[in-house]
């Protein structure tokens, strides 16, 4: 906004003090300056193509009827424009795109007052967040209509400008933002149109962007510094976004998130051996409930959540000594849910105590570790794995109980294998094995498209149509446990991951990150042994070894391919090596961006701080930075203040006077001067009788310093007319230079 | 139609023409009517030129004041071409003109007209004086006594003249073309500052240069044969009124309207207005009061009469004429450079002009021009 600002001041001064022309002249575009608004053609539709991108980048989000509202006005204003451009091809569009029919002002206002009903309507339906997106979006479709003086000219833009932030809301990895970054500049170069004296797209571009670049200083300092104060200061949180694993899960589930090709998270090992791919289960959830149909998350655990103090109890009662922890910083991706992902069992790092409060992170005894607030940005914690420890030495009767819960006779035929297995087998393990044996061995196949179950019934799976994927193994293998007498609950969470880094040659250091993507989710089971705790058995890798030990493989890739396009190009690059690379390095970028950008949240600023200022209250640094914000503030306004008022009293250089002073310049180096009386026509003489070499380029200079000066020209002619004299002042240049050299 | 590029005649044309050729093409109204003009102006010029032999700046500038609607006064010696230059610019423009020699017993009548009772019609009559023609040459002005000099004034400056208390228009155009004789020369005259005022130039013809005396002593030899007319104005006796010969006007007086019309509408850029203003603020400084914040010691030295608004006035106008002149529709510094010293020098002067002859450069105002920047003519920072 600042760099807006003074992009206006300086060209408003700019056209002020090139528009002094003789009286007449003079009247005529003072009022030009002050009443009366006119954009030409061309910069219209720039605007109209400008409000359709900004539309564009919200659009997903907008309900399909306001989609549809702003699409058809869109189109109207396109059709008017259009008319209005065969109407008078040559003359200024003036005074908004309606004659001042009163008529046509009523039906406008008729319309706005319609949409605002509407949308307070569906409020309820979708939220808040959404009807307010609506109403913005509304307003920045229906205020081109009415552009009538230059005032609301600077609302349009702004409105776009604001539409443009709030799809930041819903989206911010580095591409969607480097693409409203774009945005951002094409709006303000919009902007900058009205007042140039060019009126060429590029150059206002490229004025742009070095105005952002310099602004971008400030927008540094303000982005480390300035006090991030919730509840305002935070991204309204949307809750219709909610991606990944849901707290109940229930075959066929997981399949749909594995054709999504979104982030889930990131794991950063930083420089550690990378643990090999069959041992990345990234535990989510515990899901310990079934009711037949569905397994849930048993909600009475949430209360219980001292387990933080369990869990060291547990790691440090062992001896640690010998082996060190596997440390890794894991970053999430918004999923509008609470739970996060570690490696079990894993504990917290507290780097200081503080910053784990404010992390707002609960550990869990079941090992799962949850965000108390939704994530809806990206959030990183470290975490400290003990991967050879094992889970839960003792089990409470409670607890003993609800993993052996089954509903009897939901599915009898797995009941009697399981009782069979349980009279066969004594070790627990053993019973689990022959499960597995029979899974490996007796025909089962895993696929992504099974056949429908009737009433999600594991019998059906198990017995009729034998093929699944790792929900139906782990539940039925969950549910044989469970009937066997073995204490048993599901597990879900994300298996694996794409690694990205590389390996340096030298000194073996690997660096790099792991990308969990959510075609990653898994399922899995988990059985009490007595001294061994919670083992993790994955019944998939019974079936499908392939998925347990490295991934997708190729065939089910293609597989799943077929049903969804993002899987499918996924699978294409994956094959073609380069465009393979510039994946995975753009991967790289975005993780950086998401870690160091998005991830800067309230606490990361509160501990950089801190190692700026050294240990103090929150609010009390909080305080003292927002006060001495407002003050360094007050002192640049008022030096601006003083810079601006000494440069409307010194009169504001003209481009061609800058110009053709700097060739002046050039020529008294070469002890060329001008005397300060002598005209700039006589000098030019002057030139052409002394040192002829130079008479062609500097007449033409002249010439055109002679036009800009004290020409009365049009905009256009004057924009012409300045583009000419900068190509002659390089062509002055040249031709000097190389006199100099010979 | 192609912009012809802003050069003063004296530049090399070839480079010009080079130079132009870059430059893009921009017509309008204006320029239009500037365009039109030119074949006038040249045809003007030439014929001037053609009588006034040797002095084509002088005869530039004559033009330009006419163009900008404003007295001319012509100063010189005697013999130098005054006459001749007033006369020759009243034919070629097609004006009716009448001629007067002032002398010290001339009285307001004598110019203006008088009022006599006609016996016939039984009522008083006016007898219009030389004053109601287009041009009025008024010879050897200096020579009247201050109160036939002031029945002008009110002529000059209101374009009408009052007779026994009634108010006549003077016809339009209207232009006194007053010539005058250095006033250290017997039996002149000082023009009050007020009258000054009212001319909008002051020329001085100066001595011919060798190759023009040549002509002249040449074309004084043909004269009888040629039978030039306007030769033969000149031999004629005063106050004597000529109609114009349509055979020696280039243009009609309805023409030269709308060439002034045109001249009025030339624009004139910022830039040259605070150039204007820069050079009439230099020209103040020593009057002004020392507490003032342009007084700077370099142009202490300069000291003069400070020019008025109307003098600014009248530098503008010239420097639109000027333009015009060169095809140009639009104002540059060098235009005002060029009417500078005869717009101002004669209201600049504190002591009455022992000077004549071509411009001194040791004069108030190329002074004055040379203590200006034109490329920031109000020392903007």
């Amino acid at each position: 906004m600042m760099a807006n600002k003074k992009v206006q001041s300086r060209f408003n001064a700019k056209t002020k003090t090139t528009s002094k022309k003789n009286a007449k002249a003079a009247d005529s575009t003072d009022t030009l300056l002050k009443n009366k608004f006119c954009l030409n053609n061309k910069h219209a539709w720039l605007l109209w193509l400008c409000q359709c991108l900004n539309i564009g980048m919200i659009a997903v989000e907008l309900s399909t009827w306001m989609l549809s509202v702003i699409t058809l006005s869109l189109l109207w204003q396109a059709i008017l424009l259009n008319k209005k451009q065969n109407l008078d091809k040559n003359k200024a569009l003036a005074s908004g795109l309606f004659s001042k029919s009163k008529l046509a002002t009523i039906a406008l206002g008729l319309f706005a007052l319609l949409g605002c009903i509407a949308i307070a309507l569906t409020a309820r339906q979708v939220g808040l967040l959404i009807s307010m997106l609506h109403l913005l979006c509304f307003s920045y479709a229906l205020k081109a209509f009415e552009i009538k003086a230059r005032g609301d000219f600077y609302q349009l833009i702004l409105l776009g400008i604001f539409v443009l932030a709030s799809s930041l809301i819903f989206k911010q990895d580095l591409a969607f933002s480097l693409l409203t970054i774009v945005l951002l500049i094409i709006n303000l170069a919009v902007l900058l149109q009205y007042f140039s004296i060019e009126k060429r797209f590029v150059s206002d571009i490229k004025v742009i962007v070095i105005l952002l670049g310099q602004s971008t200083v400030l927008a540094v300092v303000l982005f480390l510094v300035f006090p991030r104060l919730s509840p305002f200061w935070q991204m309204p949180t949307n809750k219709s976004a909610e991606t990944g694993l849901s707290d109940s899960v229930k075959p066929g589930d997981i399949a749909n998130l594995t054709r999504s090709t979104k982030l889930a998270f990131r794991a950063d090992f930083d420089q550690q051996e990378l643990p090999a791919y069959s041992t990345l289960y990234w535990r989510a959830m515990v899901l310990e409930d079934y009711d037949g149909k569905q397994w849930t998350r048993n909600k009475s655990k949430d209360k219980t959540a001292t387990s933080l103090d369990l869990n060291e109890e547990i790691i440090y009662n062992q001896d640690t000594s010998s082996l060190s922890p596997l440390n890794y910083e894991i970053t999430v991706a918004p999923s509008f849910q609470k739970y996060l992902f570690a490696l079990a069992p894993a504990v917290l790092v507290n780097e200081n105590q503080q910053s784990t409060e404010t992390l707002n992170i609960k550990a869990k005894d079941d090992y799962t570790f949850m965000s108390k607030k939704v994530i809806t940005q990206a959030k990183s914690y470290q975490l400290n794995s003990y991967l050879w420890l094992p889970l839960s030495l003792e089990l409470s009767a409670e607890s003993k109980q609800r993993n052996l819960a089954y509903p009897k006779g939901s599915n009898p035929k797995l009941e009697q294998l399981a009782i069979t297995l349980k009279n066969d087998y004594q070790k627990p393990k053993a019973r689990a094995q022959a499960v597995l044996n029979i899974i490996n061995q007796q025909g089962y196949a895993y696929t992504l498209q099974p056949p429908l179950l009737s009433d999600n019934s594991l019998d059906q799976f198990f017995f009729d149509t034998k093929s699944g994927f790792c929900v139906h193994y782990a539940s039925s293998f969950t549910f044989i446990m469970r009937a066997a007498g073995i204490p048993a609950r599901m597990v879900t969470g994300y298996l694996g991951g794409e690694y990205n880094g590389s390996t340096d040659q030298e000194s073996g250091v690997k660096t790099g990150h792991l990308s969990i993507y959510q075609y990653d989710a898994h399922a899995w089971s988990e059985i009490w042994v007595e001294d061994k705790g919670w083992i993790r058995i994955d019944p998939t890798g019974a079936v499908d070894p392939e998925r347990v030990n490295s991934g997708w493989s190729n065939e089910l890739l293609q597989q799943q391919s077929s049903l969804n396009n993002d899987l499918l190009s996924l699978y294409q690059v994956k094959n073609i090596e380069w465009l393979n690379t510039l994946r995975l390095q753009f991967d790289a970028l975005d993780y950086q961006w998401t870690r160091w950008v998005i991830g800067f949240t309230a606490e990361r600023q509160y501990d950089l701080l801190k190692s700026w200022f050294g240990n103090m209250a929150s609010w009390k640094l909080a305080l003292i930075i927002a006060v001495s914000l407002v003050v360094s503030m007050l002192i640049l306004l008022l030096l601006l203040h003083f810079i601006n008022r000494t440069k409307t009293k010194s009169q504001n250089v003209a481009l061609w006077q800058i110009l053709y002073n700097q060739a002046l310049n050039r020529l008294a180096k070469q002890g060329i001067d001008k005397p300060i009386s002598m005209t700039v026509n006589d000098f030019a003489k002057h030139i052409r009788e002394q040192y002829p070499e130079l008479a062609i380029s500097f007449t033409r200079l002249t010439v055109s310093y002679n036009m800009l000066c004290y020409k009365d020209l049009s905009v256009e002619q004057k924009g012409k007319q300045i583009s000419l004299m900068k190509q002659q002042y390089k062509d002055f240049k040249q031709t000097l230079n190389s006199n100099n050299k010979s | 139609m192609p912009q012809t590029p802003p050069f003063s005649p004296s530049i090399n044309t070839s480079i010009e023409a080079t130079a132009s050729s870059q430059q893009l093409s921009s017509a309008n109204n204006l320029t239009d009517k500037v365009q039109a003009s030119q074949t006038a102006i040249s045809a003007i010029l030439t014929k001037v030129e053609s009588v006034v032999l040797g002095k084509p700046k002088e005869c530039r500038l004559a033009l330009a004041c006419i163009l900008a609607q404003g007295h001319l006064l012509i100063e010189d010696l005697p013999g130098m071409g005054k006459t001749t230059l007033s006369h020759v610019l009243a034919v070629t423009l097609g004006l009716s003109y009448q001629r007067s020699q002032f002398t010290n017993d001339l009285l307001p009548a004598d110019v203006l007209g008088f009022s006599i009772f006609d016996k016939a019609t039984n009522r008083f009559e006016l007898h219009k004086g030389p004053i109601f023609n287009q041009v009025v040459l008024a010879d050897e002005i200096n020579r009247a006594s201050p109160k036939t000099q002031s029945a002008l004034l009110e002529a000059m400056a209101e374009h009408r003249v009052s007779i026994d208390g009634e108010t006549h228009e003077l016809p339009t155009p209207f232009f006194v073309i007053a010539t005058q004789n250095p006033l250290f020369h017997a039996g002149t005259y000082p023009l009050p500052e007020s009258q000054l005022d009212r001319f909008m130039m002051r020329l001085s013809l100066g001595f011919p240069d060798l190759k023009a005396e040549k002509k002249i002593l040449l074309s004084s030899t043909q004269r009888t044969n040629q039978k030039l007319n306007t030769e033969e104005f000149i031999s004629e006796s005063s106050a004597l009124k000529h109609n114009n010969n349509e055979h020696d006007a280039v243009i009609s007086p309805d023409e030269l309207m709308t060439m002034q019309e045109a001249v009025s509408q030339i624009s004139v850029s910022n830039d040259v207005l605070e150039y204007i203003i820069a050079l009439c603020q230099v020209s103040r400084r020593a009057y002004v009061n020392t507490e003032n914040t342009y007084q700077s010691e370099a142009q202490s030295d300069i000291s003069c009469k400070p020019l008025s608004p109307r003098a600014s006035k009248a530098i503008l106008q010239a420097a639109k004429a000027m333009a015009f002149i060169d095809n140009r529709d639009y104002v540059l510094p060098d235009d005002v450079q060029s009417v500078f010293y005869v717009v101002c020098q004669h209201r600049l002067e504190m002591q009455p002009s022992q000077q004549f002859g071509s411009s001194n450069a040791s004069s108030v105002a190329n002074k004055i021009l040379s203590s200006v920047d034109v490329l920031n003519p109000l020392g903007h920072v």
